[in-house]
């Protein structure tokens, strides 16, 4: 730890700021030590906190100010770059360009040699020359990085790129063999090769230029994003047919693991049809809290959202729909779960039908009384609900009240505190 | 996860409750939400409790404030609950003593000019429940605490800090669990 602050002292220091070391040591040891953040982690927080602090952008921190390479950096091959922060000069094809919006970067995409593919990026302030798709370049002195967990490299002011006559066989890192049919369920991991059949649920509006189509395919076991490059060249699917997905590549996006096609990639339509099934989940906890806008409800009627003051936010003031619907927030000690109930399963626990419900309102003159008697009857109460999980949510497909005591689990628990 | 994350309701014993008196807070903002950590390194902020109301009583002075007390099988909490919690206060007010009650509430706690630090809960809800979700409960802590008890050794900062600052004795928490457990065999 005393090194990483030293080094980020002394990388502040070239940009002109100096940082008390005891400043760095203090956030990044609350970091680790409190927060339990790994130390790359940590280091990256603690320099964005004090890039913020003194107002310096973040390009200038990670593109110009990392210490020059001594003297000609070592020509390696694309596998052997594994580790981040080592200068080295790369041959290879570009193998991709990717759209970059960023101000601070001039040009991102891969490049490939006959090792494999590494994804680089060319800071505007290196002041390099643009390189093109399909032609080959020596790239020196660049630097590798860490981010999200892979490694790639940075073009900087450092770097230079000489374009080569040559031409380098790539190794896209193509399947090795025909990738393995396996379930959306088993799609839990990154970086793997995989074929997959399954119906097209849902296809999203896509404005990006490099994607051709982006949405959601689902087989009996749940649903996965896919997304479609432009690249890959492959036919369009359509909504509700179901297809093989053949060597789609697994990556992990926002903490979800998403499908691509790309060239390696193949679909065919099939015949099948497929039930998309929804990856149950099941939780067991206390119904602790019971979130506004449960109870008794109104819905928009063309839109089905549910009205704030009888007011929809797509359609105004509406003559609503009454539903019933309950937020609940379970807790089973260790993490919280939401738990969303439509009108039956409102209905089921909560031991009232619709129809009462508005009379129960009615004779109140108070929507409010309706969810008062279900915050009474649920909150407190251990349950168990099963379903999808839907964004923070389960949407409840069914909901047990736990009454029985585990006796296997009260015996287990008996025989562990007698051990001396 | 960053920004803001509901606070999980831990599970803890009366004695294990009334015997902490670690507080701090994650950071120096005000709004920072303020921990009592345990002797067997439970992080409490928020605490789910069901158990047997077996007093309540108003003790406040200008406006209503009620005081309940709360037994489990090894002791009792104490709940404040005024102006500020209206709910849970109106239920204080209406129920019948003795009655089974599940509250979610925060932890809070009072240092004494002798500086003993008392831990009572300031109730977000309070319900009426029966029997079986009050034994529901006592398993359920009963296993929360064997399980931090049993990460205590090696488990991670807020284990090593409640090492650190109690010294805990295990066998004390474990006969506390024990005696737990065996109030449920009893009823059976």
């Amino acid at each position: 730890m005393k090194e990483t602050a030293t080094s980020i002292k002394g990388k502040f220091l070239e940009l002109g700021v100096e940082i008390p070391i005891e400043d760095i040591e203090e956030r990044l040891d609350k970091l680790i030590t409190k927060f339990r953040v790994p130390l790359d982690e940590a280091r990256r927080s603690v320099v964005n906190y004090f890039l913020k602090e003194h107002n310096i952008a973040k390009s200038d921190y990670f593109a110009g100010q990392v210490e020059p390479p001594q003297g000609e950096s070592p020509q390696v091959s694309t596998a052997d770059i594994s580790e981040a922060d080592r200068w080295v000069s790369l041959r290879g094809k570009i193998v991709q360009l990717w759209d970059n919006d960023h101000e601070s970067i001039s040009q991102v995409g891969l490049i490939g040699d006959e090792s494999g593919t590494i994804k680089f990026t060319k800071w505007q302030n290196a002041e390099l020359s643009d390189v093109e798709e399909g032609k080959c370049y020596l790239f020196s002195n660049v630097i590798s990085k860490e981010w999200n967990g892979r490694i790639n490299i940075d073009l900087n002011k450092n770097s230079s790129i000489e374009e080569l006559d040559e031409d380098i066989d790539i190794d896209v890192q193509g399947p090795s063999t025909e990738s393995p049919q396996v379930n959306t369920a088993d799609i839990s991991e990154a970086d793997r090769w995989v074929s997959l059949r399954g119906k097209i649920v849902q296809l999203w509006d896509n404005d990006h230029e490099s994607i051709a189509q982006v949405g959601l395919i689902g087989d009996e076991t749940g649903t996965i994003k896919f997304t479609n490059w432009q690249s890959a060249e492959l036919p369009d699917v359509e909504d509700g047919k179901c297809y093989l997905f053949s060597n789609v590549i697994s990556s992990e996006w926002n903490d979800k693991i998403q499908i691509n096609l790309n060239k390696n990639s193949s679909i065919e339509e099939i015949d099948d049809d497929i039930e998309v099934g929804n990856s149950a989940v099941t939780f067991t906890g206390a119904l602790v809290d019971i979130q506004s806008g449960s109870g008794l409800i109104k819905r928009c009627p063309e839109c089905n959202r549910s009205l704030t003051k009888g007011a929809c936010t797509e359609h105004g003031k509406v003559e609503g729909l009454y539903d019933l619907r309950i937020k609940a927030i379970m807790d089973d000690g260790i993490v919280t779960q939401e738990a969303l109930l439509n009108c039956e399963f409102t209905e089921k626990v909560g031991e009232i039908t619709l129809d009462d419900a508005i009379a129960m309102a009615a004779d109140a003159l108070d929507q409010a009384v309706v969810l008062d008697m279900i915050k009474n009857k649920l909150v407190g109460k251990y349950y168990t609900v099963t379903g999808p999980r839907l964004d923070r949510y389960i949407l409840v497909d069914s909901i047990e009240s736990e009454l029985k005591l585990d006796d296997a689990l009260l015996d287990d628990l008996l025989a562990e505190v007698e051990v001396v | 996860m960053a920004g803001y994350f509901r606070e999980i309701a831990r599970r803890i014993f009366a004695q294990e409750f009334r015997e902490s008196n670690l507080t701090f807070k994650d950071g120096d903002d005000q709004y920072a939400p303020q921990y009592l950590l345990t002797p067997t390194g439970a992080k409490v902020n928020r605490m789910f409790i069901v158990g047997t109301l077996t007093e309540k009583e108003d003790v406040g002075t200008d406006s209503e404030y009620w005081r309940g007390r709360v037994s489990d099988p090894t002791g009792s909490f104490l709940v404040y609950a005024g102006q500020y919690q209206p709910e849970a206060a109106q239920v204080l007010v209406e129920c019948e003593t003795p009655a089974f009650v599940a509250i979610v509430g925060k932890q809070s706690t009072y240092t004494t000019n002798e500086g003993d630090v008392l831990t009572s809960i300031r109730p977000e809800s309070i319900q009426i429940v029966d029997g079986d979700t009050r034994d529901m409960w006592v398993l359920d802590t009963a296993k929360q605490t064997l399980d931090r008890l049993n990460l205590l050794k090696d488990g991670g900062p807020d284990a090593a800090k409640s090492v650190e600052h109690y010294n805990p004795d295990i066998e004390h928490y474990r006969a506390m669990v024990k005696q737990a457990l065996e109030s449920l065999k009893e009823y059976q």
